[in-house]
Formats: C-alpha cells, structure tokens, sequence
C-alpha cells in the first residue's frame, strides 16, 4: 500500500479504478453475470412485445378461426416442393373429423401455401386505445397464420399469450411499485425510530407472515364484487397481492436501516451535525436504494405467479380479460394436455419471465454488493 | 478558532460518566479533565469501555450519568443535557476521527462532497469558499487536488484516512476525538498519519481525546494517559508517570504486553493472576 505524499503513479488497477464512479463499478460487476445479462435482454423483449402485442400479433385475442379450431401450432418453412423461397410461409390445414373419436385431425395441406407479408393490413386494432390501426408485424396472406396453434373457440394461442403478457407482466410491476412504497414506509419508519413503533410494526408484520397465503388471497379475490369492470377487477388483484407482498421487502428495508444506523459514515454525518433528514436521504437511502431495487426484482416473480394463480383458479381476472392465468385456466383438464398440449404454452410463457426474474435479481444482487469486487481490484 | 484562550485553560471536564448496555455497564463513573492544545491517551483492552466513552463525550450515543462540560466559543456548555438541535452549534468544535478507514466515508460521495458537508450544514452557501477551503484542507492532509472528484474506493486506507482527517477539521473544531484512528493501518502508514495529526496539532492548535489500545503509539503521541479497565479508570497520569512508574497492578500487566522492537528479545507469559483481577 503507497501512501506517499508526493502522489506516486498510480499503478495501472489503481489507475481504472480510480475513475469510474460506484454506480460503473456495479455495471461492470453486472454485466460478468452472464445469466442476468441474458435475462435482462429476454425480459426486455418480453415487456417489448407486451407493449406492442396489438401490433406484433397477427388477430386480435377474440378472433375466432373456425376453419381452425384446436388446431396444432403451425411451422414457418423457407422450402416448398419448387425449393427454397426467400419469403417465408406457412401450409393450411386440411381438416379431417376421426369418425371413431370424433375429434378433428389436422394435415397441413402443401397446396395451400400462405406466404408471410410483413406490416401488411390485417385485423383492426387500437394501440395503446389511441391510434386506430390494422398494421401487424406480419400476416399470413390469402390464409391464416397460428404459430402456436388455436384453441377450442379458434382463437390464436400465440396472439392471446402477447395480449395476456400486457396483463401479467403489468400487473407485476404495478403490484412492487405498490409493495415498494408500503415496504419502504412501514420498513424505513420501523428501523429509524425503533423502539415501540419498531416493536408494533414488527408484530403487525409477524401476524401477516403467519396467515395463510393462499386462503387469505382467494378470500379477498372472492370478495370483489363481480360487476366490476375488467380494469377495476385489475387494480384490485394487483392491491390484494401488494397488500401480503409488503411485509418481506418491510423487514429488508428496516434491516438496512438498522445495520446503515450504525455505520461509521451515518454517525460521521450526525457528528458533523447533520439533521435526520439529511442523513436519511444523503447517506442513507443511497446506500440502500441498489439493495431495495433487487429486493423487488426478486418480488416481481412472486407477483406474476400470484396474478396466475388467482387467474387459474378462476377468482382473479375473468375472461374475456385475457391474461397468462386466464389463458392456463383452459388448461386445466387432462384432455387438453393429452390432446392439444400447446395449450399450456401460456405456462412456458409464466416460467420464462419467472426464471427471467429470478435471474436478473441474482445478478443485481451480486452487483450491488460493494464487496464483490468482481476482480477488478 | 481558539486564539485568545490561554494555553492550558481546561476545554472538557467529564464527571461520573456511566453508561449501560442492559445490565452491563461499559463506562462507569469515569471522570477526566482535557486542557486545551494537550493529548490525553485513554488505553485499555478490547471491550474496557474506552469508545463507548468517547462517544459519550461526543454525544454520538447519550450516557446514562454523569456530565459533559466543554468549554466553548461561547463558554461552558454542558453537552449531556442538550438536545440533538442545540447539539448542533456546538458541533463545530468538536469532531471525531473514526477507526475503520473504510467504512467511515459514504461511499455514494465523492471526496469534494465529503470534505463540502461540514460546511453546507454549517451554512456556507458561497460554492466558491466551500471549494476553496476543501482544497486548502486537502493540501494540509498532503493529498493532491485531483483527489476531489474520485470516490472513496478509489483510495488506500492511508489516504482514506486523511480523507477522514480532513472533513473531522473542516469545520476548525477544537477537540478532535481519535477513536483507535491508526489501529486499522499498515503499520509504515501508521506512522505517517501519526505524523500528520501532530503537525495539525501543532499548526492548528488541536486538543486530542486519543483512544488507543497500541500503547507505543499513545506512548510517542499523548502527554497525558487514562488507563481503563472493565469501564472504569484504573490508573490516570502523565505519559512518564504512567510508563516509568505505573502504580496499579493493571497497568504493568497491560505494559509488560508491549512487545519489544528487539526481536531477539524473548516474549514473557502474561502474569494469568493480575489478568483475572
């Protein structure tokens, strides 16, 4: 360790380190974690596609096909019988009914070749309820185009999970913004002032970790009143999940606090004659605000499932809302995963963006720990 | 800040000091008398009560009993009564330098944020003074004004350590606790920063509080030593007095643990009797 006066030369580590502020310092500790780097940019298109599902997918989420009905996911090919095509295509389906089970048995017919016409006029929709509009990313043209296949009515899977993803991912966000501010609140005040409001939050928040999830959930749910509108029905199930989600990022927040209270530089500041304002928000919210962000990262997935949950069990959002939990709620019988298994695609969908999550917050986590020093010192 | 006050005129008095952690109490009725431009040692092992005590003093955390008296700009004051607000004035005159290099600077600020918060609080709202007195206060700690814009990590714990030096004299206090401020440093940089406190000693006319558990070190830098045992003062006197001629049984068992600079003389068992006294 140098520590002479007359400033030696830095040695070349010394010299990186020397300019690049914390917040670089965590990017570059971040981005050595591959996993979450990739689920970064997964969840990126995800929420992506969740904004534009009215332009990315082919029908709106009620359109019936009903040449198409519980009909197979659909492969986009390049090779006709002439070879290869530059546009891609899809075939149509000859549809047969098995006239032993009575159910409908699908061929895909290599007369009926339907090539993909990109940002072509298809269904009418409204962006964002603003711009009247009947663009999409791509439409089969003189046919129909289902990627993951249609379900009993002959609605396109594929356009119902985008549609279904603004709802689901939404929702998680919406409900750890909501946690976010509880946490913060209830956590903050129980760990600065402490003593008898530390005590009463704490016991308020042990009696809410002691009840049962799950039963707490469908009683609330069941509880809001069944003439509501879709939307109403929507912030309320994103209230319910933050109502019980709160008291874990609560208990984090006031941790920190806790452990923050008795840090050198937070003393030093009130030694310096800070008042309690500035220290809360010059020394202490800076040095806590990268661990609570991945706090609720982590909580987003437990929203999410939440949200499928309530949906799958019917008691959450109703059709014709149409989000991943009400997608799955069709799949919810043996049939359907012995006979039209892309069905549950909706679930794939539930266990990405969870994964994706789960992912992101441990690489988060890892990057907001001023000890990690990722080998850069 | 202190011109006019005679050297020699006493600038805290400490009276039955106590305080409790449960049923254990970590300082009890401790009392010392600091003058003004002197350094006062206080030495004992870990958990003898010597940092609760200076935070007491500081009001860092409140005593249970006891007084605080320190003699400021304005006369005496006593700091154990006061509230957190009216703490506020007073604390400009007293300042404290922390132990761990590492942990007592934000690492969320960088070096001219650090050194500039004294002076915000205290009300300087003229950027360009802030700027200036930051940098003639790096200059005295001999750190270059490239430092400024850097954060915290980006230095040794010597030069953090200044960094911690520097913002403790922002304010131009005339007490400055040293609360074990080179225990945590390599033992060569140890000696540059024991160095530096005694020429702004020296220069800026500083009264020290300097809680040590080295005693070489309280030894080259303290005129005046408190020993202190299981919270309470066991032994108090001059440097000389204290080290030449100790009179508690105490304070010998904690000087013969000095190890000698001579290497080639043999360590002796501690005495296990007087330890358990």
């Amino acid at each position: 360790m140098s520590d002479a006066t007359a400033a030696p030369p830095p040695a070349r580590g010394e010299a990186l380190l020397a300019t690049v502020t914390p917040r670089q310092l965590a990017w570059r500790r971040f981005k050595r974690h591959r996993l979450a780097l990739v689920s970064a940019v997964v969840l990126g298109v995800l929420y992506l596609l969740a904004l534009f599902c009215e332009l990315v997918a082919p029908y709106s989420p009620q359109t019936r096909n009903v040449a198409a009905i519980n009909a197979p996911p659909m492969g986009i090919r390049f090779f006709h019988t002439d070879g290869f095509h530059l546009r891609p295509f899809v075939y149509g389906y000859d549809m047969r009914v098995n006239p032993d089970t009575w159910m409908r048995e699908y061929t895909p017919n290599v007369g009926k070749r339907y090539p993909l016409r990109f940002f072509a006029s298809g269904d009418e929709h409204t962006l964002w309820n603003l711009l009247p509009s009947t663009r999409h990313l791509f439409v089969a043209e003189g046919g129909y185009i289902h990627l993951f296949g249609t379900d009993q009515l002959g609605r396109d899977v594929f356009s119902r999970i985008l549609y279904g993803a603004r709802v689901s991912l939404s929702i998680g966000v919406a409900g750890v913004v909501l946690t976010f501010v509880l946490g913060i609140l209830f956590g903050g005040v129980a760990g600065y002032l402490g003593g008898i409001t530390d005590r009463a939050v704490q016991w308020f928040i042990a009696v809410l970790l002691a009840l049962p999830t799950l039963p707490l959930w469908m009683a609330l749910s069941a509880a809001l009143p069944v003439s509501w509108s879709p939307l109403a029905v929507y912030f309320g199930v994103t209230v319910i999940l933050s109502l019980l989600g709160w008291p874990y990022l609560a208990r984090q927040v006031r941790g920190r606090f806790l452990a923050l209270r008795q840090e050198d530089f937070v003393i030093a500041g009130r030694l310096l004659g800070a008042g309690r304002m500035r220290v809360i928000l010059r020394h202490m919210l800076p040095n806590f605000m990268s661990h609570t962000i991945t706090a609720a990262t982590l909580a987003v997935p437990f929203m999410i499932l939440g949200e499928t949950a309530l949906s799958f069990l019917g008691i959450g959002l109703r059709p014709p809302v149409v989000s991943w939990g009400v997608l799955m709620q069709q799949a919810q019988n043996w049939q359907v995963i012995v006979m039209t298994p892309w069905l549950l695609l909706p679930g794939l969908f539930v266990i990405i963006a969870v994964t994706a999550f789960n992912l992101l917050g441990d690489g988060l986590r890892d990057a907001a720990d001023p000890y990690n020093t990722g080998g850069l010192e | 800040m202190n011109e006019g006050a005679p050297a020699g005129a006493e600038l805290l008095e400490v009276r039955g000091l106590s305080k409790f952690f449960g049923d254990v109490a970590a300082v009890e009725r401790v009392s010392l008398d600091l003058a003004r431009a002197e350094t006062l040692g206080v030495v004992g092992e870990s958990g003898s009560g010597k940092t609760t005590l200076a935070r007491c003093i500081l009001r860092a955390i409140d005593p249970d009993a006891g007084s605080v008296r320190f003699n400021s700009a304005n006369g005496w004051t006593s700091l154990h009564s006061l509230k957190e607000k009216e703490l506020v004035p007073l604390r400009r005159e007293m300042q404290m330098i922390f132990q761990d290099p590492f942990s007592s600077l934000n690492p969320r600020m960088t070096v001219q944020q650090i050194l500039e918060e004294p002076l915000l609080i205290h009300g300087e709202r003229k950027r360009g003074k802030r700027v200036a007195a930051v940098r003639e206060m790096l200059s005295r700690v001999q750190l270059g004004a490239d430092a400024l814009t850097r954060y915290p990590h980006a230095f040794s714990g010597g030069q953090r350590q200044r960094i911690g030096i520097a913002r403790a004299l922002m304010l131009r206090p005339s007490l400055v606790v040293c609360d074990e401020s080179v225990s945590a440093l390599d033992v060569s940089v140890q000696a540059q920063i024991i160095n530096l406190l005694e020429d702004l000693q020296a220069e800026l006319g500083l009264t020290y509080l300097f809680v040590a558990h080295d005693l070489a070190v309280v030894r080259h830098i303290c005129d005046r030593v408190l020993v202190m045992h299981r919270g309470r003062v066991v032994e108090t006197g001059t440097v000389e007095d204290v080290f030449e001629r100790p009179r508690q049984d105490y304070t010998r068992l904690l000087l013969s643990a000095i190890p000698s600079p001579d290497p080639d003389v043999p360590l002796k068992p501690l005495d296990r009797a007087t330890l358990n006294l």
